[in-house]
Order: C-alpha cells, then sequence, then structure tokens
C-alpha cells in the first residue's frame, strides 16, 4: 500500500469502503434472505447518533460541584500538551455520568469518592478539591498514588511467583505507609481507569497514541521502516 | 416409545424429514452443506436465533461510536459481566446462560461455554486451522497413556483437503510432523513484532511459521478476500473468515434443501419399540411447547457436552443408560486443552515508526510442538503449540489499565502509554491433556433448566502431567521474551491463569464425551461417528474425539464431519439407513 518513506497515515477511501460494504450486502443478502439494507445501515446510523454530543452536557448523576470535580481530577489524570487534548477534552466525565447514571454500584462509588475527596481536602487544606491550588491538588494524588503502591508493593512480596522481574520493581517502591487513605485508593482507582478509558477510546486519545488500524486494505504490508527499527533495537542487530 | 397421551401438548409434525441435525457450529454447519450439496433434505434444529451480520455485527465501529465506548450499560464490563469477549465482538453465547444452569461437583472446577444462534461458536473463534499429526490418532501406541484412534491421518486427510479448500485456511507448507501441511491460501508477510520473535525462536530451535487461520487471502466461492481489519472476532461483514453460518449454512439456504427450527431446545432422540432412532423432540422456545420432528436419521452435533446430555437424557426401556451408551462411556474422558499464558515488554519495539498491524486477525505467524521426540527429557508427555499477541491494537476498555497503575497519573502516564503502546507482546500455550478418569460430566439428578430438560454435573482435575506441561510453556515463553531482549510482565498473565494453568473449560475446546471406536464395549460411536447401538444416528462434533490433541478442534469437526456424511448419504443410498 506504501512505501516505506512515506508517512503512513490512514485515508480513509469512502469508495472504497462503499465497495466492500456492497459485497458485503450481496453475500448476505444472496445468503440470508432476510437481511436488508437498511439493517445494515443501521449499524452506521446509530453509531453516528450515539457519537459524543459536544457543548452543553447536562449531567445525569451528579450535581456541579461533583462534575466539576470529575473534570479537574480527568484532566489531572491525562493532562492536555502540545500533543493532544485532556481526558476532561475527550469527554471522561460524562462517560462517568452516563455509565454512573445506569448504575447504582458505580454511582455509590463515585459520589462517595468525591465527597471522601473534599471531606480529605478541607481537612489538610480548609478548603474543596476543585478551591484548592493545583500543588495542593497534585499533593493530595500523590499521597494516594504513594499509598496504592505501597498496598501493592505489600501484596506482591507475598507472591511466590519468581519468574517475573515485575515483583523486584515494586519492592522499590518501599514501605511509605499512608494510614486512613484507602477510600481514596479506591476510588482514585475508579476515576483513573475510567478516565484513561475514556481518553484512549476517544478520537483524541485514539490519534494520541498513534492507531492506523480499522481501515480496509487490499494487501497487508509492513513498512520496512518498522522492521528495521526493530531489528536494530534488538540483541538481533548486526 | 409414544408418550402422546401422558403429554397433550406435544405438538407431532406430520411432515417426515429426512436427516435432522441438531446444533449448527462447525459440525452442523458441514454436515448441512455435504448433506445439501447431495440433495439430501435436511431440517437443522437450533436452540438459538437466527443470525443476522448485517445488523449484529460490530465490525469497524470505533468506540467512541457508542456512548459507554464498550464498557456496556452501567460500565457491566468492569463488573465482570459484559459480553464474554467485549460489546464489539459478535452474538456468540457465554459461560453462563439465563436459564440454562450446569452443576459442578463438589471440589472440581469446570466453566462451560454454550452458544445459542446459528454459527455457534464459528461465529467467534480463534479461527486457528490445524491439522492433527499422524501421531495424534495413536496415542497409546507412543507412551501408554489414553487410547488409540479407530482411523488414521490417512483416513482423514483427504477430508482435511476438503475442508481447507471449502472453507480457506492460511499456511504455507513446511514438512514439520507435529504439523501436517495441508492446501493452502497465502499467508500474510509477519508484523514488525513477530519477526522479532521467529528471530528468538531461531536462536531457541523453536519452529516458529505462518499462522493456518480459517481467512481468504484471495477470494473463493464469491466470498471477497480478507481486507485486513483484524476484527474476525466481531463478525466479517465480508464473510472473509470461516464461520459456518455465512459460509455453509446461508448458502444452504439457497439450495431449497435446508429448513431451519431455531429457538428450538433439543431434549432427546426418540426411537420405536425396536430401538431404531425415529425422531427428536426439542422445546419451542418461543411457546414453551415440546415438538417432535421425525426423520430418517439424526446427526448430533450441539457441541461435545450437549450432545452427551441429549444422549444421557435419551432414556427408554431399550437404552435404560440413555442412547449409545451401552458402554457407559457417554459424558466421560472429557478434555479441554491446556492453557498458559505470559507477556512481556519489549525496549526494541519502543519507537518504532507505527504501521496499520491489524492483519488477518490474530497472530500471522505462530510455533507448532517441537518436542514430539524429546519427551523423555522434558519430563511430560504430548505437546502444546504457541499463539502470539502483539501489534498495535484498537485501544480499546482496559487497554491502559496497566499503565494507570504503574504510572501514577498526569504526564509520566501519559507519556508511558505513548512509549509502550504496542511494545508488548504476549504467547499463549495450547496444549494436550491426557484423559483421566476424574474429567466428566453426567446428568445432575436434581436439577433442570428453565425448559424441564435435566442439566449436565460436570467434574475436572488437572494431573500433573497438565501442571508440568503448564510450567514448561511458563519457562518456554519466558525464554523466548528475554531472548528478544524484553522483559517478563508476569502478575497479569498469573492473575489471568488463574494459579498457571487455565480454569478447565475456558479454553472451550471441550471434547471426548461422547468418543469414537471399534469396541462397543468402550466407545459411543464408530470411526464414522455412527452410534454403535443406532445405524442412523451419529455425533459429528467434539464428542467423538478420543484424544484432544494440541491442534484447535474445529477443522478436525469439520473434516470428521464431512466423512462422517459421506458414508451416511452412500448408507442412505444403500437403503442401510
Amino acid at each position: 500500500m506504501s512505501s516505506a518513506n512515506e508517512p503512513l497515515v490512514q485515508i480513509e477511501d469512502p469508495s472504497r469502503r462503499d465497495a466492500l460494504r456492497s459485497i458485503a450486502l450481496a453475500v448476505t443478502l444472496v445468503a440470508g434472505g432476510q437481511m436488508k439494507l437498511e439493517a445494515a445501515q443501521h449499524v452506521h446510523a446509530r453509531a453516528r447518533d450515539e457519537k459524543k454530543k459536544t457543548g452543553s452536557y447536562a449531567p445525569k448523576l451528579f450535581n456541579d460541584h461533583e462534575f466539576k470535580t470529575l473534570g479537574r481530577l480527568a484532566e489531572l489524570i491525562i493532562p492536555a500538551d502540545t500533543v493532544s487534548g485532556s481526558a476532561r477534552d475527550a469527554g471522561a466525565p460524562e462517560f462517568i455520568d452516563l455509565l454512573a447514571s445506569q448504575n447504582e454500584d458505580l454511582a455509590a462509588v463515585f459520589t462517595g469518592g468525591l465527597s471522601w475527596l473534599d471531606a480529605e481536602m478541607r481537612t489538610r487544606y480548609s478548603v474543596s478539591f476543585v478551591g484548592a491550588t493545583a500543588e495542593q491538588q497534585t499533593a493530595m494524588l500523590d499521597s494516594l498514588v504513594e499509598a496504592e503502591q505501597t498496598k501493592r508493593a505489600r501484596a506482591a512480596l507475598g507472591q511466590t511467583y519468581e519468574a517475573s522481574e515485575h515483583y523486584r520493581d515494586f519492592r522499590s517502591y518501599g514501605t511509605y505507609g499512608a494510614p486512613g487513605l484507602g477510600p481514596g485508593v479506591a476510588f482514585f482507582g475508579w476515576m483513573r481507569k475510567m478516565a484513561v478509558d475514556a481518553f484512549y477510546t476517544s478520537e483524541i486519545g485514539i490519534k494520541d497514541v498513534d492507531f492506523r488500524g480499522n481501515a480496509t486494505l487490499s494487501e497487508f504490508e509492513v513498512p520496512k521502516a518498522a522492521i528495521d527499527h526493530a531489528l536494530k533495537h534488538s540483541p538481533f542487530a548486526g | 416409545m409414544d408418550r402422546q397421551e401422558l403429554m397433550p401438548q406435544v405438538r407431532r409434525s406430520p411432515e417426515e424429514h429426512e436427516v435432522v441435525v441438531v446444533g449448527s457450529g462447525a459440525g452442523g454447519g458441514s454436515a448441512i452443506q455435504v448433506l445439501t450439496e447431495k440433495g439430501i433434505k435436511v431440517t437443522l434444529l437450533e436452540a438459538g436465533p437466527m443470525l443476522d451480520p448485517a445488523k449484529e455485527f460490530k465490525e469497524h465501529m470505533w468506540p467512541y461510536d457508542v456512548d459507554h465506548r464498550g464498557a456496556e450499560e452501567g460500565g457491566a464490563a468492569y463488573f465482570g459481566r459484559g459480553k464474554s469477549f467485549g460489546y464489539f465482538t459478535t452474538t456468540s453465547g457465554g459461560w453462563q446462560l439465563e436459564g440454562e444452569p450446569y452443576t459442578v461437583g463438589e471440589g472440581s472446577e469446570f466453566q462451560w461455554f454454550r452458544s445459542r444462534i446459528i454459527g455457534g461458536r464459528t461465529n467467534h473463534y480463534g479461527r486457528m486451522s490445524f491439522r492433527f499429526s499422524d501421531y495424534d490418532f495413536k496415542p497409546y501406541d507412543r507412551d501408554g497413556l489414553g487410547t488409540n484412534w479407530p482411523i488414521s491421518y490417512e483416513d482423514i486427510a483427504p477430508y482435511y483437503d476438503k475442508a481447507e479448500l471449502f472453507i480457506g485456511v492460511t499456511g504455507t507448507k513446511e514438512g514439520i510432523r507435529s504439523a501436517p501441511d495441508g492446501i493452502f491460501q497465502q499467508a500474510p508477510p509477519p508484523k514488525a513484532h513477530e519477526i522479532l520473535i521467529k528471530k528468538a525462536c531461531d536462536r531457541l530451535g523453536i519452529p516458529c511459521i505462518p499462522n493456518r487461520r480459517a481467512v481468504i487471502t484471495r477470494e473463493l466461492n464469491g466470498r471477497p478476500a480478507c481486507h485486513y481489519c483484524g476484527q474476525c472476532g466481531r463478525g466479517c461483514l465480508t464473510a472473509s473468515n470461516y464461520s459456518s453460518s455465512q459460509v455453509q449454512i446461508f448458502p444452504a439456504m439457497k439450495t431449497g434443501k435446508l429448513k431451519i427450527i431455531d429457538m428450538a431446545m433439543a431434549r432427546e432422540v426418540l426411537t420405536d419399540g425396536s430401538g431404531k432412532v425415529v425422531g427428536v423432540s426439542y422445546i419451542d422456545k418461543r411457546t414453551r411447547q415440546e415438538k417432535r420432528v421425525r426423520c430418517r436419521a439424526v446427526i448430533l452435533t450441539a457441541s461435545a457436552c450437549e450432545s452427551a446430555r441429549i444422549l444421557l437424557n435419551s432414556k427408554s426401556k431399550h437404552f435404560p443408560n440413555g442412547l449409545a451408551n451401552g458402554s457407559g462411556v457417554v459424558g466421560r474422558f472429557l478434555m479441554d486443552t491446556v492453557g498458559f499464558g505470559l507477556s512481556g515488554q519489549v525496549p526494541a519495539l519502543e519507537g518504532l515508526p507505527h504501521y496499520n498491524s491489524d492483519g488477518i486477525g490474530g497472530a500471522h505467524l505462530y510455533m507448532p510442538w517441537w518436542l514430539w521426540d524429546k519427551h523423555n527429557q522434558i519430563g511430560f508427555p504430548r505437546g502444546y503449540h504457541i499463539e502470539i499477541g502483539g501489534g498495535y491494537g484498537m485501544p480499546g476498555i482496559g487497554s491502559f489499565h496497566g499503565q494507570a497503575r504503574r504510572f501514577g497519573y498526569g504526564m509520566r502516564l501519559k507519556e508511558g502509554v505513548r512509549r509502550e503502546y504496542g511494545t508488548t507482546v504476549g504467547f499463549a500455550g495450547r496444549g494436550e491433556m491426557i484423559p483421566n478418569n476424574h474429567s466428566y460430566c453426567e446428568i445432575d439428578p436434581n436439577v433442570v433448566d428453565k425448559w424441564g430438560i435435566p442439566v449436565l454435573r460436570f467434574h475436572f482435575k488437572w494431573t500433573d502431567y497438565e501442571w508440568k506441561q503448564a510450567r514448561h510453556m511458563e519457562r518456554t515463553f519466558a525464554e523466548i521474551i528475554e531472548t528478544m531482549g524484553g522483559k517478563v510482565t508476569g502478575l497479569s498473565a498469573a492473575e489471568r491463569e488463574k494459579e498457571g494453568i487455565s480454569v478447565p473449560g475456558t479454553i472451550i475446546h471441550e471434547v471426548g464425551t461422547v468418543r469414537m471406536g471399534n469396541d462397543p464395549r468402550t466407545s459411543a460411536v464408530n470411526g464414522f461417528c455412527q452410534a454403535h447401538e443406532a445405524k442412523n444416528l451419529f455425533v459429528c462434533d467434539g464428542g467423538p474425539f478420543v484424544s484432544n490433541p494440541d491442534k484447535n478442534p474445529t477443522l478436525t469437526i469439520n473434516a470428521l464431519t464431512w466423512r462422517s456424511c459421506d458414508f451416511l448419504a452412500e448408507e442412505m443410498r444403500k437403503g442401510n439407513v
């Protein structure tokens, strides 16, 4: 498809896609006898309809303060930089609000966790999370991450699986203790994994990691530049 | 055996069917294809609904095309309640089906994956298509364990040819005894990480060859060639991969020889006063009525355990232990594949210029078993093959949870994901277990499903043979990763493969419960998958497998079914059935 020197930008070729789709329809139509053109288009119409609605989003579950806190946490977890936007830009607060509004367990994780976070911030700094300075916010998150990694390091020491270097890595985190942060660690775990998921499943995040697939190709080729790079940096170089 | 008076609600169809096929996966699809091509009328009973690819397949959708991004309503995927292989995979089934339970004996662990849809598990399966080796059919002769098959490689080879030509399988001629060559579609070139894996394997003396998958890279029978989106598991709108639904059943529908009765849950195979099979009784799931179809021959292709269940539930005066079970072997010798997985992070792949690595879905290379003549040195019998993971997968829910845990948050996390994306390789061992007396299924005397049909109770145990094999896999994978200059990231693998070996049933290669043999005292069916006790009853799924070699079972089910149906058609022509 592309030579090694060409940039491998995936340009969607609508005519090619349409051609494939009509082949697909031809196959399924003659075969099944009950596949309808409208049915095939249904998936794609639904996809378009369900695309992220930008602009004014009215939270289904969270109040304004909670929703704002989610937004701030999201942009601290995946910040904007020169390459791409933040997890907030990628719709993380909307994503969390939608799913939590459909699931009481998840709602409790977030409403409880956000409330815990504000209470802890007031104890430390006499201010809510969103009202605090960036330094105070990151100091809070740093202590949660530190507590989390200490907890995991302890758990890892109890493992008997020795073939992996991974466990030794954990030991280096040390044994810094952080009593009382358990609920915050659990909440931050949820907040972070959902912010990460929201970011990397968005158009922004998929572009950020430079995913080039989900295309239709007539031949599969691996660019020479990729192979050369891998070999050059491997133990098989030279 | 007429229960008309006792069960006034039973509707008996006045129509006489030629062959009734129960189940529509690899066996059912192949039976339908072969028999309808010969002009024989087939009626299919499928326990699920019709499959509508145009409506159900999510091929080419982006995660952001749905608001939940694939986490499903209420974030079900986060709670382990999402679809078995993720939201975007095609409809296929699961380990737990609403209203259709199974039980597990004390001290055992077993998970039973079932599909309830036209095409069954072929809609989602991995499409690895490996021939058994000559030695796989005579395992007892080699190590004194298990039992020989009543057939040999030479018996099935012509049918491997037919199956490969019809469904389309990629590959190359290699001349490796453990992985006999077939008739192949052109294999795609290896991906960048696979080139490193092959180099590592070359150093370690492990063969690493083009993968053999049921995907077509050239047009075949009107099916267009693969367009390399790598999304086989979502269902292929162009039918460029094999599924019995799209490749065998839909075309058969055009012949006028196939009648499909969907939402039909088979209860039992019916016999007459002389012990001859006369039809099948089933529950119409839409009305919860019991109905019957009468026919000349029955082929059970309901999956190994479901077929065993139907036979065990087919009790009558003639067959007090269930049909085809005079030997008592139905349900015994249950086997799954031994699974173990390990992954590693490979620094040589960092900074690689990204490319579209989707390919034909699944790896482009694999490693067949290589130590078949070294068993006295390795300390366990039988072997395994290795499947490869890696490349730039489409980001989805959970793709970067590992980095999230390790990199904290902020730019460190964002940059960490950028650096590591596409630099992980994974290895999955798929090995052969030895059938044992602790692994079987039987009818649970106390439980019925929502259709009133007695359910299966499973018993299962891995033995030392399997555990030793799994540890060998682990050492081998670690060696390959380290030879590539990579680092094992073992925790997730150890977590996933609980305690270092797969949970029985989770590889979804369960076979052996209706095993074949020449001796009616120790087997249920003969080498043509024909019941010793009833000439017009066949079982064409994983049930008749005598052993479960380290080759995924589907291609062999295709080939065995083809052979059995050639035999059945001939017997029908001669008037023997």
